[in-house]
């Protein structure tokens, strides 16, 4: 038990915190750099290990910049961040993703990490980071951090020593060559930005390979020194007591001739070998894969199905999201039908993530040519509402502010197989800002209140780091946290109360996936069910309509014969299924949660 | 196997007792296509038993012709019958009536009678005239119990798991099935747009002269659990669009033109994996003269029966004589009877359905070599029929506003064109080509849609009428 910090906050929930902290090692430092140890931090209290938890779980991805700023300095800071964790729990958040808050000049977001063991100056410290991790398993919550392993900023030490000292012992650490040629067949991925992978660096009279910005050297994993430092990279954090990575960008750690340098044997070997540190010194702990890749081939990361699953415990499904977007837009279930009969079973051990907006735009690396036009005719009418291969714009400004659909995308969201990842914001409709550079439009501050800067911040509203939305639909005197909290009918207490019902259900989390079909092509209809070891059925039936029009539908339920199914909501129920198809009519955008459970059970 | 019984055309005293039941049962059900005429005697054509007559239950094939009031043609049915001394109290709605101290029943109702059925054909198994046989190198379905399709039209159908589909042909005719025929011939050529055939149940069909000719009783098919037809599809489009009024069919969110695309595609590799199995032939000016004959022929009978058509006569002939504009035309089999409701969407795309024809030709009609465009000119003339579809639908006998109407016309039109793009895509030849012959055969599908709505859908005759007078007009 680490005494002196996280003694909890009244009416946070009984985490009986084992004492045992690992122990933490001597990080092999690599001569030349000296790095920190975790050895000099305290850990943060353990939640007990939850084989699966993030199987169950609703995840939150919040940026430190923009939740809440403690210090007036007009950046979102950790300890800002830790004195809203009540709220996230009262939300019903199990688990919540932190981009990256480490040491980095910020040129990506912070994706360009310059320490891998700091934290970003405006953000606070690590021992602010362990104050929050603990705070946040004092209310049974969990943290996973974003960690990228791909590349490093280019003012990272390790490059410094590389460009200056070829033959020196970080000489190696990056990927150099004489020429610009090599691995022509790898795609440029910020298109918009970047003409080539390779960038002549003249401190060291090479050009050395990057995937992605060209102040981001990639590392070079087949040097084994590489590989050891980014895992006892890994190992820091996980001693301070984080819950896992999500593994940024995680398909293009090895470069090899006559490949597009994606998802190659030695990616996943790598993977595997980081799997076993986790599971063997930090069981509980989760990887959750980063690979903008069709599923087909998202699900090599996962591992060897023999065995549950032995590289990454979680990936994101990428390709249903726009599809969610184009259904809707289409009245059309088969947009998601299709990329659904397309994803493939995945390990015992593994799930999904699947999200609805995040941090970056949205993407549309996994459409077709025609549906990519399609999507920006539909969801980007302003050419600044684009940004590389995809749209920048929150959820709510995506669905012109219409609650039916927000309700609708957060139903499919919280209904279709994997763990949801909520966008923070969008729990309260925020809105967007297209005038900003990059992808910032949709990082503006945490709308808490109808006061200065939105309750974000007490500074000179100048000083803020991203304006707060001010406009008269979305700024935050419409839309923010304390008056969606004080009225029951909020978007805000629908979501929460959405997430509650999900919570009392495990064939959401668990469950098989059945997509039903029926005539109507407008109504997306799946039933999710779970037996549990006693053998215990949870099955829950999920009805969508896809259309703004009123729609009927005919399901095929004779499977359930005699069952009754019950409205999750309202708990009302409704008549038993019997020898025909199940008609049920659906308001426009309208959906139904029912529990099917054999009549007798009724509880 | 041994057979429990051969074919038997001599009178059997069980199911004679059953006919007078039959005549008031017929009319009740869906797949009885003369719901106009008046029953007035069925008598029993055959019957073979497929089980021993003391089985529980037993199951009995008989092929029964139904005499009508109006004297007019007999018309020829099959059933599969089951019976049993006493009856489960779930097979209640498909009692028929008693025959021999047994109820008798459709069988299809009958999850041991669908069961049975279904292993008769996954063992290759012959029970008297009956040849139950499965489709040599295609993984057999699970035997289980199946359960009847509902809401069908002209057949009968038992699913099986969300596996497979049986489908029973109501209609007893001579011959092989087309849509039999058809799926062999795909299934020899590895098609992924229809559902792989699995089997089927083939028998005789007695001539009345103590002979028979075979025919086929039922087939059996993958199922296409998850799937949606291209009507109801086109529908939903059609709606999102005059919702809106001052948008145009490629702006709003509901546009059909990429899965119109796709469904040309899926058309388009059909005809050429019906040539390649069947082979194609080149109709020179005679054979083509003979095709213009026949549209004139039909154009007549229309003429007979719609003032409408009469008076247009001249004009229509002008343009059905475009189909001799080329000389020469290739044919091949073809679907014969292609409207957006035969085609399936599922998640892994586009299938083509129920290739038996058009219902009312014969059978030699049917299995005659066609020109494709016959079926490229029957698809465009359902897009039109989905576009102007709602307009009938929403206000019947109302006269539309006219934005709405040239709305409609906008997604026919648009959607007409997508079809083309994606049929020249995969055969590398634009229907549109050959545009007085395409027309010939839209309006030649035109005019006999007019007798058709006339005769029975009189709501819906505004439809092929505005498309004929585009059609001569246009021509």
């Amino acid at each position: 038990m680490n005494e002196g910090i996280g003694t909890g906050t009244a009416g946070a929930p009984d985490t009986s915190t084992t004492g045992t902290v690992t122990a933490p090692r001597e990080p092999p430092t690599p001569e030349g750099v000296v790095e920190p140890s975790s050895r000099d931090f305290r850990s943060a209290r353990e939640l007990p290990v939850d084989d699966g938890w993030y199987k169950r779980a609703v995840f939150y991805e919040v940026l430190v910049r923009a939740f809440a700023d403690s210090n007036r300095d007009g950046f979102g800071d950790l300890p800002g961040l830790t004195d809203k964790l009540d709220y996230l729990a009262w939300l019903g958040v199990d688990c919540l993703w932190l981009p990256p808050f480490y040491d980095s000049p910020l040129r990506d977001g912070g994706y360009d990490i310059r320490d891998y063991r700091k934290v970003l100056g405006e953000f606070g410290t690590v021992e602010d980071f362990v104050e929050f991790v603990d705070q946040a398993h004092a209310r049974g919550m969990r943290v996973i951090t974003d960690l990228v392993m791909n590349h490093t900023s280019d003012q990272h030490q390790w490059f410094q020593e590389s460009r200056r000292d070829p033959d020196g012992p970080y000489g190696d650490f990056y990927v150099w060559s004489d020429d610009d040629t090599r691995w022509s067949e790898a795609r440029i991925i910020f298109v918009d930005t970047e003409s080539s992978n390779w960038t002549y660096d003249s401190v060291r009279g090479q050009f050395y390979w990057h995937r992605f910005f060209s102040h981001q050297p990639d590392l070079n994993f087949d040097n084994p020194a590489v590989c050891e430092a980014m895992i006892d990279a890994l190992r820091f954090w996980l001693d301070l007591g984080i819950d896992g990575f999500r593994l940024d960008a995680v398909p293009y750690l090895y470069e090899r001739d006559g490949t597009n340098g994606e998802n190659l044997p030695e990616t996943h070997s790598f993977l595997r070998r980081v799997r076993k540190v986790v599971d063997d010194e930090y069981p509980g702990r989760v990887l959750l894969a980063e690979a903008n890749q069709w599923p087909a081939d998202v699900v090599e990361y996962f591992g060897d199905a023999e065995v549950g699953g032995d590289e990454c415990h979680m990936a994101f499904h990428f390709p249903l999201m726009p599809r969610i977007f184009m259904a809707v837009r289409r009245e059309s279930r088969f947009p998601i039908s299709e990329i659904l009969a397309q994803t493939p079973e995945i390990p015992e051990n593994a799930q999904w993530g699947i999200f609805l907006r995040n941090h970056d735009e949205l993407t549309l690396e996994m459409v077709t040519d025609d549906e990519r036009d399609y999507m920006y005719a539909e969801y980007a009418k302003d050419p600044r509402m684009k940004a590389n291969i995809g749209i920048r714009r929150r959820l709510a400004p995506l669905l012109d502010n219409d609650r039916n659909q927000l309700e609708l995308f957060t139903a499919l969201l919280l209904s279709l197989p994997g763990s949801p990842v909520l966008y923070y914001g969008d729990e309260i409709g925020m809105g967007d800002n297209i005038w900003l550079g990059d992808r910032d439009g949709v990082r503006s501050p945490m709308q808490w209140t109808p006061d200065r800067n939105a309750g974000f911040s007490t500074c000179d509203p100048g000083r803020l780091n991203l304006p707060i939305v001010m406009d008269p639909v979305y700024g935050y005197q419409a839309v923010n946290v304390e008056a969606q909290s004080n009225s029951s009918a909020s978007l805000l207490h629908w979501n929460r109360r959405m997430i509650e019902i999900r919570k009392q259900h495990t064939a959401f989390g668990l469950g098989d996936f059945h997509e039903l079909g029926g005539s109507n092509s407008s109504v997306l209809a799946y039933v999710r069910e779970f037996v549990d070891e006693e053998g215990t059925r949870d099955v829950v039936l999920c009805v969508n309509n896809m259309s703004r029009f009123p729609q009927p539908v005919e399901l095929d339920l004779i499977a359930w014969k005699g069952w009754v199914p019950t409205e999750l909501t309202g708990g009302v129920p409704f008549p038993p299924i019997g020898e025909l198809p199940y008609l049920l009519t659906l308001p426009g955008h309208g959906f139904y949660w029912f529990s099917i459970h054999a009549s007798q059970e009724r509880s | 196997m041994t057979s429990p019984g051969g074919h038997r055309t001599e009178a059997a005293p069980a199911l004679e007792a059953l006919l007078p039941a039959l005549v008031g049962w017929l009319p009740q059900q869906r797949w009885f296509a003369a719901k106009d005429r008046t029953v007035d005697a069925v008598r029993l054509v055959g019957h073979s038993e497929v089980t021993s007559a003391d089985a529980v239950p037993a199951v009995t094939h008989a092929v029964i012709s139904v005499g009508f009031t109006d004297d007019g043609p007999e018309e020829t049915f099959q059933l599969l019958l089951g019976s049993r001394p006493e009856m489960p109290g779930d097979l209640d709605h498909s009692v028929i009536g008693t025959a021999a101290g047994r109820t008798v029943y459709d069988g299809l109702a009958d999850g041991e009678i669908t069961r049975l059925l279904l292993s008769l054909i996954v063992s290759d198994t012959t029970v008297g005239p009956l040849r139950f046989v499965p489709e040599p190198e295609t993984e057999a379905p699970i035997v289980g119990p199946g359960r009847p399709l509902l809401g069908e039209q002209s057949n009968s159908s038992v699913i099986y798991g969300e596996r497979a589909i049986l489908k029973l042909f109501r209609r007893a005719t001579p011959g092989l099935n087309p849509d039999l025929e058809l799926h062999r011939a795909l299934g020899r050529e590895h098609s992924v747009e229809v559902a792989p055939l699995l089997g089927a149940i083939e028998g005789e069909l007695p001539d009345g002269e103590g002979g028979s000719t075979p025919m086929t009783v039922a087939m059996l098919q993958d199922y296409a659990s998850n799937s949606a037809d291209g009507w109801s599809m086109a529908l939903t489009s059609v709606r999102d669009l005059l919702a809106e009024g001052d948008l145009r069919p490629d702006e709003v969110g509901g546009d059909f033109a990429g899965e119109a695309t796709r469904l040309g595609r899926t058309v388009g590799s059909v005809h050429q994996e019906l040539a390649r199995a069947l082979g194609t032939a080149r109709l020179d000016a005679a054979g083509v003269r003979g095709v213009a004959d026949w549209m004139l022929a039909r154009l007549e009978l229309s003429a007979q029966a719609v003032p409408e058509v009469a008076e247009r006569r001249e004009a229509i002939t002008a343009v059905l004589e475009g189909v001799t504009a080329a000389d020469g035309l290739v044919v091949h089999r073809i679907h014969g009877d292609l409207h957006l409701g035969q085609e399936l969407r599922t998640p892994r795309g586009w299938l083509v359905i129920d290739f038996e024809g058009e219902p009312s030709r014969s059978l030699a009609d049917r299995v005659r070599p066609d020109s494709p465009l016959r079926d490229v000119a029957a698809m465009l003339r359902s897009f039109d029929y989905a576009a102007f579809h709602q307009l009938a639908e929403w206000e019947p006998g109302a006269e539309s506003p006219s934005y709405l109407k040239r709305r409609a016309q906008e997604w026919a039109d648009r959607n007409r064109s997508a079809f083309c793009d994606g049929y020249a895509e995969i055969t590398g030849a634009d229907p549109r080509a050959d545009l007085a012959v395409l027309r010939a055969y839209e309006l030649d599908k035109a005019v006999y849609e007019v007798l058709y709505e006339t005769r029975n859908r009189p709501n819906w005759l505004a439809i092929p009428l505005r498309s004929m007078e585009r059609l001569i007009d246009r021509s």
